[in-house]
């Protein structure tokens, strides 16, 4: 009796303690928080520390070190360091030489020739042209099952790879034959020769990538090929040592070919989850350099004496933005079910409504209030600083009585006499990702403007994710990093019919050409203009909701110099110029 | 007893298997899978990882592939950390999260059962006040304001201890005491509960009249039969503690599995979710049948044939 008393009892306590053990736990889907421009720090170092090692946080565990698999930004921060490509960017996001100390492209753009440096790998072998084809292919193949191979889209044979059957996933030989036919040769080892299957002109862009580099067959072939120990690398540093879940130390290569040669002797970065930590582990002169800076830490950080000479705030590629649904279905073939149905049943695929939902949007309130001011106003999708930005485009600013006037036509287009007809829209995002107080500022801007409802449905990321591609919300929270600084990046896949990321449900026909367009247009203006006209389509049909563009604060000890931040920084500050950093005396 | 234990270890066996259907089944009713991501993977690649995952089987079979390697030892590949084995994984981590969890429990033991007996022995005086207080507060604080505190006041501010990892024992303080916040409270106030119902009770009387010390009288009589409520919920604790904690590894940057048993879900990892509950599962009802072994030598009433 007493041994069942207390068998109960254990059930009640146990089940507190999950209960309460769980409610204090918030999974937040690791953020993609945004890189930071660096400090002033770019002034010729003369006396340097005795001991050159960096300590930086890179905000988790990369979940592969894998050049061909890697997808996540801890990934790639790591990679940078570790490989590099034919071609690289330089502080300006131009692409310059790397590997290849100089390319040819043929008339016709459709033929693009690499010529190879002496180089060599980590381990002493040489660097080869077969190493890139090997590599090419392995991104390609579906076996590998790369995240990002659609990047290699436009090289010729690509499309059949990268097309087959889901569903039925053909033989290994089939596959060996498709990547025979493959357009990547090696005539010797020092020429690599790439014909695509259209010209693309943006190729360049997407040869910067960390999964076009060069990788060893014998090497990624071989067991825990990925540990430290087996690690092979082609960039300015190695892999030292990983420590899963708790430290990367990087060493100089020996035989890095690059011009600049690490000063650095060492730069271990660690993996802390959480920004709060971070900022703590920089304030007691644990790490050298971090971002991004909590929002809560802001300000404190801004008028602290012996904080703020390490702030800087740095523009990123990266826009907030949210969706409305446009009514096509996700394969850009046919209407949704719901909205071909009823237009009441849908009414963010009336443009009038879009229009006025846009004109009740006071962007840089939203930013003050939910960002802590940190961003710029964006009103359409390519970031600022790339070929394609238009500044002009702004057809719909905020405006509350233009805005009303809007809604009234789209009410009647829409067969209902008020905002309240069309019911609670649903107002979808991913909870515990500090989401929530912008769906709220936006929710009642238009609650306010129009009396319109919404339902604010927050859940779990992956939840989040799979209803926003089947076009279940009716507005919903998105964002977009770019990978490679162009603009083809920004707009095709996202707006164009059916895109694997259009996630507006978005399709109109002339904006898909103009994408298709640019994409072929070798000459640079004119491309860029292409990507204005498509911009101005798509803004001219509130196709979305764009906001912000993301703007993130980074500290960098004064004694941290020559660190190169850019807009492409994800999540250590001068994540792409590892080799460049030095330590001052201090 | 031999028998006793036997019969109750065995029972662990169909309970495990019951966690792991229900658990199994339910992860996979929730929409989502491992390759959900901002940027959305094209179709062809997301076909292809199912197949080589096995997730393009029908749910039962995965059951079984997963069952059958499950009991070989064979915990299968992390869905989202593609290099590694969730065997990798959980041996990398467990030792750290065991080791935290241990001295976190350690401490609150060592902590909560004087505060819960001062508390009993000065009831409604100072010292039951202060050390309610205590309880009250250790109850209320999330786990992650004492971590943060924590850190702001001793690393930050005095710099006496690292803001996290875990390299050596003066990395270990914060993160134990943090993680020991709440079970001090929770184990104090049971003492102290029971404390005051044995006070009440005949035997202690009885001592007292007999003219033993007082010292003995609290020793001897009321703690040690105190004590059997206590140990009751120190069994989950332990098995609390030493599956880790999501909010102290993450604050701390602690490089344990405890951190895997929330991120899993919400990266629909679902062969290192399944291994983190089934070590969940196991050490809850392992623990469970620790405790009932140590009533018979706390209590000689008990006896178990």
């Amino acid at each position: 009796m007493l041994q069942k008393r207390l068998l109960a009892l254990v059930g009640v306590v146990g089940i507190i303690a999950a209960a309460c053990g769980g409610s204090q736990a918030t999974p937040a889907p690791a953020s993609q928080a945004p890189g930071e421009s660096a400090p002033a720090s770019v002034e010729p170092t003369s006396d340097l520390a005795a001991d050159q090692i960096l300590k930086t946080d890179i905000q988790g565990e990369p979940p592969t070190l894998d050049p061909s698999k890697a997808q996540d930004s801890n990934s790639i921060t790591v990679l940078v360091a570790l490989h590099r490509p034919l071609v690289y960017i330089d502080k300006d996001l131009k692409v310059v030489p790397a590997l290849a100390e100089s390319w040819d492209i043929s008339s016709d753009a459709k033929t693009l020739t690499f010529h190879l440096r002496d180089a060599k790998y980590s381990n002493g072998d040489p660097i080869v042209a077969g190493d890139l084809v090997y590599s090419w292919k392995r991104l390609v193949d579906p076996r590998t099952a790369a995240p990002y191979n659609y990047v290699m889209a436009e090289v010729a044979g690509a499309s059949d790879l990268l097309g087959v059957d889901p569903k039925k996933l053909p033989a290994d030989s089939a596959i060996d034959a498709m990547l025979d036919k493959l357009g990547v040769a090696a005539p010797d080892d020092k020429t690599f020769v790439v014909t695509l299957a259209t010209p693309a002109t943006y190729f360049l862009s997407v040869a910067t990538l960390w999964v076009t580099v060069p990788i060893q067959e014998k090497w990624i072939t071989s067991a825990n090929a990925t540990e430290a120990a087996n690690y092979v690398s082609s960039g300015p540093f190695n892999l030292a040592s990983w420590e899963h879940n708790s430290e990367i130390v990087l060493k100089p290569n020996p035989n890095w070919y690059g011009d600049v040669k690490p000063t650095l002797t060492e730069i271990h970065m660690s993996m802390s989850p959480e920004p709060a930590q971070a900022m703590a582990a920089y304030e007691a002169g644990e790490i050298d350099t971090f971002l991004p800076v909590p929002s809560e830490d802001v300000e404190r950080v801004k008028n602290d004496p012996n904080l703020k000479d390490g702030y800087s705030e740095q523009p990123q590629l990266s826009i907030t933005y949210y969706t409305f649904n446009n009514g096509n279905d996700p394969t850009g073939k046919k209407k949704l079910d719901r909205c071909a149905a009823s237009a009441k049943a849908c009414p963010t695929a009336n443009k009038n409504f879009r229009i006025a939902l846009t004109e009740a949007v006071d962007k840089q309130a939203f930013i003050d209030a939910t960002f802590s001011g940190l961003g710029q106003v964006a009103n359409s999708m390519v970031m600022p600083g790339l070929p394609g930005y238009d500044e002009s485009l702004n057809p719909y600013p905020f405006n509350l009585d233009k805005a009303k006037e809007d809604m009234t036509k789209a009410l009647s287009e829409l067969g209902v006499s008020s905002a309240a007809d069309l019911g609670k829209l649903k107002f979808g995002f991913n909870s515990g990702a500090g989401h929530e107080p912008r769906v709220a500022f936006l929710a009642e801007a238009w609650r306010q403007a129009f009396g319109l409802e919404t339902d604010q449905i927050g859940t779990d990321f992956s939840v989040f994710l799979t209803q926003r591609t089947a076009g279940e919300y009716d507005l919903a929270r998105d964002g977009w990093g770019a990978d490679y600084p162009h603009a083809n990046n920004q707009l095709n896949g996202l707006f164009t019919c059916g895109g694997g990321n259009n996630d507006d449900q978005y399709c109109n026909p002339d904006f898909d050409k103009l994408i298709a367009d640019a994409a072929v247009e070798p000459d640079q203006t004119k491309q860029a203009d292409l990507y204005k006209q498509a911009q101005k389509i798509l803004t001219d049909d509130a196709g979305f909701l764009p906001l912000r563009f993301a703007v993130t604060p980074q500290l960098v000890q004064p004694y941290v110099k020559d660190l190169i931040s850019t807009s492409l920084d994800s999540q250590a500050p001068g994540e792409r110029f590892w080799e460049s950093i030095k330590i001052a005396n201090h | 007893m031999i028998t006793y234990l036997a019969r109750r270890i065995l029972w662990i066996i169909p309970v495990l298997f019951t966690v792991s259907i229900i658990t199994f089944f339910l992860m996979h009713a929730v929409p989502g899978g491992p390759w959900d991501r901002d940027k959305r993977l094209p179709q062809a690649v997301q076909a292809r990882l199912n197949a080589q995952y096995g997730l393009d089987q029908p749910l039962p079979v995965q059951y079984v592939q997963w069952a059958g390697k499950f009991v070989t030892g064979d915990f299968g590949p992390s869905y989202r950390f593609q290099d590694r084995r969730v065997n990798d994984i959980v041996a990398d981590g467990l030792g750290t999260t065991v080791q935290l969890g241990v001295m976190a429990f350690i401490l609150a033991v060592l902590v909560g059962i004087p505060l819960g007996v001062i508390a009993a022995l000065g009831h409604n005086r100072w010292p039951d006040y202060l050390s309610t207080a205590i309880s009250i507060i250790g109850i209320c604080t999330p786990s992650f304001v004492l971590a943060i505190l924590l850190i702001v006041v001793f690393s930050v501010q005095l710099g006496w201890f690292p803001t996290g990892q875990w390299k050596g024992p003066n990395y270990w303080v914060l993160p134990t005491v943090a993680l020991a916040g709440f079970p001090i409270a929770v184990i104090a106030r049971y003492t102290r509960a029971s404390m005051l119902e044995v006070t009440r009770k005949d035997y202690i009387r009885t001592a007292q009249s007999k003219g033993l010390r007082d010292q003995s009288v609290v020793s001897r009589h009321m703690i040690r039969n105190a004590l059997i409520p206590v140990v009751t919920i120190l069994g989950p604790t332990l098995a609390f503690l030493v599956t880790g904690s999501f909010v102290i590894e993450r604050f701390f940057s602690i490089p344990g599995v405890g951190q895997f048993y929330l991120t899993s879900i919400s990266t629909r990892d679902y062969s290192l979710l399944m291994a983190m509950t089934m070590l969940y599962a196991f050490s809850v009802a392992f623990l469970n049948v620790v405790v009932d072994i140590l009533y018979a030598y706390i209590d000689p009433r008990i006896r178990y044939s």
